[in-house]
């Protein structure tokens, strides 16, 4: 056998069972999704937990649900699970792009909305920054019951969130917004894209915006809000070339991650472009 | 509570059609699994990144990348590799495809080529060049050339369609 893992696994069928598995194990203990970032813990030199407990097969952590005020997503719907069910629900599309071209298609069979948010040294998760336009909300699930936060906030406590605990279903509040998720791979597939650009916007009937969410995935080690360019783009028309402007003067504003696909100041380069291609196709979309 | 330990007989798979017991501790990647412990090595275990596709098998009907799927969360689920695509003597039809429009050359990437084509197949409605890339952008070639590939499934679909 040319690779063995060492830990166990424990196939969760029910959150209850999931939440009684991870208790018992504590700190040795994880939980387990997609396992598409797991199973690659080998090769960023880390060492795998002792014992997983797989989520991924609990149904009530597979069902994507879209009512009148809020769609709610299970922490075990996958990427191509989501590019299908959302492609119909035009305040979610940035999510559904998201979901549509992350990774290849094999990996979007398996590849959970609760992985991508749970892979703290992940820079390049591409549901993350959606997820922020959108002001999403995490619901977690514990021993003591469940509690929910604001995804940013969520992305600011996952790498120390207490034993037991786990995401149960992300929730999107609707809203008349036009949303739009852009990205520079350096391929079509097989890479993690140098830049990732979430937008999400509210118009008004004369077609001015009236707020603006953008969220920007990949330049630094944690996709984050660009709430400076966010002020620019508000009251005014959605003009991507003033847009790509302004932009360019916010682009100081990030510490920029060096990585082998592409050096730090290149992800940041190319942001005024991504800007220009978001807004040029928000408002088409609009 | 039920916990699969990596205790010998603990893993059961259903492979192709056929039960099969596993040893090997659930966490292995499934793809070592059907290479060294049942002798299927029409996956290739290339990159183990999930990346470059070699690796593909069908999963419930679905293509996975067979190396980042850990053989524990195979169980209950129908897996099936590029060795249940041909019967006995005779090659698919696929098969047959990309055989007589002399497009396999190394053969590293073929099986998972062949598997997304087959999930590719089974579940489009209208088979078409543009989805057909969309569905093999996981798949890298290094040899042979996506167009040739993409012509020999084409062929294909337009011999269903001859009168």
């Amino acid at each position: 056998m040319s690779t063995t893992a060492e830990g166990r696994l424990y196939v969760a069928r029910t959150v209850h069972d999931a939440v009684a598995a991870l208790s018992d194990r504590g700190p040795e203990g994880a939980p387990l999704a997609g396992a598409t970032w797991i199973m690659r813990t080998p090769l960023r030199q880390e060492q795998h937990k002792p014992f997983y407990v797989a989520i991924s097969k609990i149904e009530a952590l597979r069902q994507l649900t879209v009512h009148d005020r809020e769609i709610s997503i299970g922490a075990c719907v996958t990427h191509a699970e989501l590019a299908s069910q959302l492609s119909s629900v035009p305040d979610c599309r940035a999510l559904a792009l998201a979901a549509s071209n992350a990774a290849n298609p094999a990996i979007r069979q398996v590849a959970t909305i609760g992985g991508n948010l749970c892979a703290a040294n992940f820079a390049a998760a591409d549901l993350v920054p959606a997820l922020l336009c959108l002001d999403a909300e995490i619901e977690l699930e514990a021993s003591g019951g469940t509690e929910r936060i604001a995804v940013s906030r969520f992305l600011d406590i996952r790498a120390s969130l207490k034993p037991g605990h786990f995401v149960r279903r992300v929730i999107v509040a609707r809203a008349p917004r036009h949303s739009v998720h852009v990205r520079l791979p350096l391929r079509k597939a097989g890479d993690y894209p140098v830049a990732i650009l979430s937008l999400a916007v509210t118009l008004d009937a004369s077609g001015i915006v009236n707020s603006a969410k953008v969220a920007v995935g990949s330049v630094e080690l944690t996709a984050r809000r660009w709430q400076e360019l966010e002020a620019d783009l508000i009251n005014r028309p959605l003009d991507p070339q003033h847009a790509a402007d302004k932009a360019e003067s916010h682009c100081g504003a990030f510490q920029a991650r060096d990585g082998v696909e592409a050096p730090g100041w290149y992800r940041v380069k190319v942001l005024p472009s991504l800007v220009r291609k978001a807004v040029r196709a928000l408002r088409e979309q609009a | 509570m039920r916990v699969q330990t990596a205790n010998p007989m603990s893993l059961h798979l259903k492979i192709n059609g056929e039960d099969r017991v596993s040893i090997s501790d659930p966490l292995t990647p499934l793809v070592d699994v059907l290479r060294d412990e049942f002798f299927l090595t029409g996956a290739k275990v290339v990159c183990r990144e999930g990346f470059c596709g070699a690796c593909i098998v069908l999963l419930d009907g679905r293509p996975v990348v067979s190396c980042l799927m850990p053989a524990g969360m195979a169980a209950d689920c129908d897996v099936r590799t590029v060795e249940s695509l041909a019967s006995g003597d005779g090659l698919s039809p696929l098969q047959r495809a990309l055989e007589q429009h002399d497009v396999v050359q190394c053969g590293m990437c073929f099986p998972g080529i062949l598997m997304s084509l087959t999930s590719y197949f089974e579940h489009a409605h209208s088979p078409n060049r543009e989805d057909m890339k969309a569905a093999l952008v996981g798949n890298i070639c290094r040899c042979t050339g996506y167009e040739r590939i993409l012509d020999a499934a084409l062929s294909l679909v337009q011999s269903f369609e001859a009168p």
